[in-house]
């Protein structure tokens, strides 16, 4: 040593090192206040192992939150953007109160432009089409939003005079529309994804089967007006797109443009709004821009809900893991605890020691939480993209998000510390002078007569309290919380039991050792309890997610079955005519055909209850009930009476068939009446029967043909299905529709099966988000494992030391762990497979609530198996350290320790 | 006939950058049925001498033989299963597992080698006998008081009916009177048995059950002591104990 410091190349790095504690000592002879931190730093530095767990538990909680929070957030500022850009500068959008293929007249843009505080009024009309080339291989695309994008193409008709004064383009290629002129400007990304350049032509089809060549004059950015429709969109004169489109003198909408002072001014603004809609009448809705995207958000809220719900258990299972890391810090460092006590630290002092390393490490670990969750709401939003039909361009990170993140990781984690500290401020300072440390008692406190009480009030909550709407989401996942809580604490009542139980299938598997594994667990009930608990609670909610997704798609496959009758469908990117229906029939092998239209319509303001939104928009689909039922049936929901009757009185008119969803949110049943509005004012619908549809998350009501053309004025067709008449196969159908009609009419021909498969395939997608989250909630769960079984084998260092020493292999010492991790496992899977059960029916009752479904529980066999799998392979692959560890302990070492 | 030996074995520790001798040729012979006790003031090296004789650690220099096998031959593995056949450890502290019955405690080596105490009940028993603990095969080791325990731990040491004891002040953690009886336990074995026992123990009285007391100092034996046939004379041990503490 000495020979060291004499050397001369290391004296400047002693010098160095010497001088760096100095500086610190410095700092802390300075500040005495710092004591807490500085010993909470150094215990923080010396259990490194421990630290870094509890951390990643913390990172993984904070992580969750703030990642789903960026995610809905970002969704819907997405969905909003985009009406938001497109409409540019414009302040309210005018348009049809029923919206239809008619639209409104074009006169209205002359009368709002009238209007005092108004500076531009600027019409434009909407129509879909497909580009020639494309029209062969023409797909649609499904969402959960139930918007069709596919391929298709949007042309807007703008007034080339004024749209550029309410909405935004940037050009970036060639010249702006000239009025009248038979041209089209698209955006720069749609033209280089189908290899378009300035100047060519963009050749579209046509409503009546021909094509039209439209000179591309200029390219913009796909940004303000370009975000409309993906991208995917075209901007024509208004003239033209009402003469190719035959839409004769109608347009689609108005965007105003008021004066900065009404723009600016809220108050005014409503006021400028609210005297529009009463000097257009009925007829006419105004609105504002982001209102638009309303339909979407709405049927995105329940899913939105589920996934904060997921998030919250995420850091709920996380809370366990810290609670238990800190215990295990106390009960470690009692007798240093005591020494401190010894040395004259009050019991405040000693607490706040323990709250200070609980708040350094939230500190750390909630900034690492929100780097890893932006990272990880990057992962789930690409995700949602595949059952959403925005793309979401907007990643931000809401403040307030980024603060409840925060916020709820440090109180849990400082909240978790809490009776650590409180258990560590009661150590005396005899515990100093004692061979061994006292085994300190966590839960023995907590009785497990508070947990039944917990539970049974949760359940109580949960199956008895019929909560006001507004809160019965917020109240029911606190009761969910509380019951899980409430299984926790009853958990050391049976550690001991299931012990006795486990330990014959530990011998069977490993043998001796199995028996000394096992044994291990009930050593420590309350270490043992949380582990189990988190495990349970991940296992729970993988079941619960599975078996809700497992409930949904039987439920939505018995739909499709039903009510996706027919063989073959026939659709078109544009909305086709009627008469084709008699045409269709002239086909050979076509046995029956009938027409189906969806449109939008809002549901009377009388009819909305006052907790959603100010407006409410269902999709209409009209049917003809004539030929309805030669192709498909309608599902009907239980107690709707005789099918017959109900078919009958829907024929009669003025009546409706709509979904549990509905008849939920407006609280009717059949025979109620529901109020739309129509292109003629509110009217009153009967309610012929309820239905199961899931068809725009069921916010769906089935009108008759008759009904639809009457009321709201359309009379076009979006999709034709047809049966085969017998001896016929699908493929030669087909083939047969499509040789006839697919150059005219731009159709394609799809099979039922087809569709049928797209329709469970986006339904199995929606759920995977859910199962990315659980299993978040278990690689927790495996963090708290990988905790216990660490503790385990570093308190019996010299336990393991004398098992060594009597003979006990390297190998054997390993087996020993994987059985007291497999024993754990066990415990966590059955407890998990029990709670998971009846969390499955929970979640199936909670999703029934709030979305209005009527779905059934049903046992998903799959999901309690591939659950006993992860919680053994969770269990063996978090004891791979310890066990390691374990093997490696230096018997001489082990033996000598205290 | 020699049991176990040790020869011109050293020990060396490395201390960062010191290297620190621990023991420095020893060379020792342990014959069957014999009960040696070595003693010695702290840091002369009993403890590891003990450590190495057991093969929980591994000698720097020399050869220690154990029941005829060269230890520095044998990889981990086979010196852990040499271990667990031909040595029994009894030490300060029993060391017994808080979840098993004394009675399980006590076949925790055959246990750990695979068989089934049920073939070995007769054996149990016997061994619970010999330690006065019949009544108490079913009780934890916390229901136990520490002599009882150690009782259990010596029945553990002898379950495999091995070729030597290695036992490491195993009166350390007990009153006198539980401590004597500890000792007369295992000169008992000894006499009745023909166990061959090795002690380490700082306490002459202790040392004075033994037929051979050996005197370590600095890592080196420096003295042997041999009781006479009526053993228990405690104040030879104590007169060699005062010279080497000066």
């Amino acid at each position: 040593m000495e020979q060291s410091l004499t050397d001369p190349n290391a004296l400047p790095a002693a010098r160095a090192s010497s001088a760096r504690r100095s500086r610190a000592l410095y700092i802390w002879g300075k500040l005495p206040q710092l004591t807490p931190l500085i010993l909470a730093l150094r215990n923080m530095r010396a259990r490194l192992w421990r630290t870094l767990l509890t951390c990643l538990g913390i990172i993984l909680g904070v992580a969750v939150i703030l990642a789903i929070s960026i995610t809905n957030d970002s969704t819907l500022k997405s969905i909003r953007n985009v009406f938001d850009e497109a409409s540019g500068r414009a302040s309210l959008i005018v348009e049809a109160s029923s919206p239809s293929s008619e639209g409104i007249r074009e006169s209205v843009a002359a009368r709002v432009r009238s209007f005092d505080g108004v500076v531009v009024a600027a019409p434009s009309v909407r129509a879909t089409t497909l580009l020639a080339a494309e029209s062969e291989n023409w797909q649609i695309v499904f969402t959960m939003n139930g918007q069709a994008a596919g391929n298709t193409l949007q042309v807007l008709g703008v007034d080339p005079a004024i749209d550029r004064d309410a909405r935004d383009y940037e050009i970036i290629a060639g010249r702006w529309l000239k009025d009248g002129a038979y041209e089209a400007i698209v955006t720069d990304e749609y033209a280089a994804e189908k290899e378009l350049e300035l100047g060519d032509d963009l050749i579209i089809i046509l409503p009546g089967g021909g094509v039209e060549r439209l000179p591309i004059v200029g390219l913009i950015k796909r940004d303000g007006a370009g975000l409309l429709n993906d991208g995917d969109i075209a901007f024509v004169s208004i003239t033209v797109v009402q003469d190719l489109f035959e839409r004769g003198g109608s347009i689609d909408d108005v965007s105003i443009v008021t004066t900065p002072e009404i723009a600016n001014n809220t108050n005014e603004l409503t006021k400028l709004k609210e005297g529009l809609a009463e000097r257009l009448g009925e007829e006419y809705t105004v609105s504002y821009p982001a209102s638009r995207g309303q339909l979407v958000t709405q049927m995105l809220s329940t899913y939105q809900q589920g996934l904060q719900f997921f998030s919250v258990v995420a850091l709920f299972v996380g809370a366990f893991l810290i609670y238990n890391a800190f215990s295990m810090t106390v009960l470690e460092r009692t007798r240093e605890i005591g020494m401190l006590r010894a040395l004259g630290s009050t019991r405040a002092q000693i607490a706040s020691m323990v709250l200070t390393e609980a708040a350094a490490l939230a500190v750390i670990g909630s900034a690492l939480g929100v780097a890893f969750g932006v990272v990880l709401a990057r992962g789930l939003i690409w995700m949602l993209g595949a059952v959403v039909s925005t793309s979401v361009d907007i990643i931000e990170v809401p403040l307030s998000g980024l603060i409840t993140a925060v916020g709820i990781g440090t109180a849990v984690t400082v909240g978790s510390a809490l009776m650590p500290a409180l258990q560590a401020a009661r150590t005396s300072p005899l515990e100093a002078l004692r061979v061994q440390a006292r085994p300190a008692s966590r839960l023995r406190h907590i009785s497990w007569i508070s947990g039944l009480v917990l539970m049974a009030a949760a359940w109580i909550s949960i199956y008895r309290i019929n909560w006001p709407p507004e809160i019965s989401f917020n109240i029911g996942s606190l009761s969910i919380l509380i019951l899980l809580f409430g299984a926790t604490l009853t958990v050391p009542l049976v550690v001991g039991a299931a012990d006795r139980i486990a330990r014959p299938v530990a011998i069977a598997i490993f043998g001796n050792e199995g028996m000394l594994g096992a044994g291990n667990v009930s050593r420590s009930t309350g270490r043992t309890s949380l582990t189990v608990a988190s495990l349970m609670i991940g296992l729970a909610m993988v079941i619960a997610n599975n078996s809700l997704a497992t409930a949904f798609i039987t439920d939505i496959t018995a739909w499709v079955e039903t009510a996706i009758g027919g063989d073959l469908y026939v659709r078109a990117p544009l909305p086709m005519r009627e008469n084709f229906e008699r045409q269709l029939l002239g086909v050979p092998g076509v046995g029956g055909v009938t027409k189906i239209r969806y449109f939008s319509v809002k549901v009377a303001k009388s009819e909305i209850p006052p907790n959603v939104a100010e407006q409410d928009t269902v999709i209409f689909a009209a049917i003809d009930p004539d030929t309805y039922r030669a192709v498909g049936e309608f599902e009907f929901a239980t107690n709707q009476g005789d099918a017959d009757a109900n078919w009958a009185r829907f024929r009669r008119g003025d009546a409706l068939f709509i979904s549990n969803v509905v008849a939920d949110r407006y609280n009717l049943e059949q025979g109620d009446t529901l109020r739309l509005v129509t292109r003629r004012g509110e009217h009153d619908f009967y309610v012929a029967a309820l239905a199961v549809d899931f068809t725009g998350q069921g916010m769906i009501v089935s009108g008759s043909w008759n009904d639809m053309q009457r009321w709201f004025g359309e009379h076009n067709v979006d999709r034709y299905t047809i049966s085969l008449a017998p001896g016929y196969t699908t493929e030669e159908v087909a083939a047969e529709i499509e040789s006839r009609y697919q150059d005219t009419r731009s159709i394609s021909v799809e099979t039922t099966d087809e569709f049928k498969k797209q329709i469970l395939d986006l339904s199995e997608q929606s759920f995977r988000l859910f199962d990315v989250l659980g299993l978040i909630g278990v690689v927790v769960a495996a963090l708290g494992v990988i905790n216990t079984l660490m503790m385990n084998v570093l308190e019996r260092q010299r336990e393991i030391g004398a098992l060594r020493s009597l003979g006990l292999t390297r190998w054997q010492t390993t087996k020993m762990v994987l059985a007291e991790a497999a024993t754990l496992g066990a415990i966590g899977g059955v407890f998990g497979l029990a709670f998971g059960y009846v969390m499955s029916k929970i979640f199936v009752l909670a999703l029934n609530t709030i979305s209005g479904y009527d779905l059934e529980y049903i046992f998903a066999p799959e999901a309690f198996a591939v659950s006993v799998f992860i919680a053994l392979g969770v269990s063996q692959f978090a004891a791979l350290y310890p066990a390691w560890k374990a093997a490696g302990v230096n018997i001489v070492e082990a033996i000598k320790h205290e | 006939m020699a049991v176990l030996e040790a020869n011109q074995v050293k020990k060396q520790y490395q201390m960062g950058e010191v290297t620190v001798s621990a023991l420095d040729d020893v060379s020792l012979v342990v014959n069957k049925g014999e009960f040696v006790a070595i003693m010695g003031p702290s840091g002369s090296g009993k403890s590891t001498l003990l450590h190495l004789l057991g093969g929980l650690d591994g000698t720097s220099d020399g050869e220690i033989t154990l029941a005829g096998q060269p230890l520095s031959q044998l990889n981990d593995n086979q010196i852990t299963v040499v271990r667990r056949r031909k040595v029994g450890f009894i030490f300060q502290f029993y060391n017994l597992l808080p979840t098993l019955t004394a009675e399980e405690n006590v076949g925790l080596p055959l246990l750990i080698d695979g068989q089934a105490l049920d073939k070995h009940r007769e054996r149990l028993e016997r061994l619970l006998a010999l330690v006065g603990l019949s009544d108490r095969a079913h009780h934890k080791p916390d229901q136990l008081s520490g002599g009882q325990q150690q009782r259990v731990a010596i029945a553990r040491a002898f379950v495999n009916e091995p070729e030597i004891v290695l036992a490491d002040e195993p009166t350390g953690n007990l009153d006198s009177k539980s401590g004597t009886a500890i000792l007369e336990l295992l000169r008992k074995t000894c006499d009745e048995l023909g166990a061959t026992i090795v002690m380490v123990t700082h306490d002459p009285r202790a040392a004075s059950f033994a037929d051979r007391v050996v005197f370590l100092k600095d890592g080196k034996i420096v003295r042997e002591l041999k009781n006479g046939s009526t053993g228990h004379s405690v104040q030879p041990i104590m007169d060699v104990m005062a010279g080497l503490e000066l």
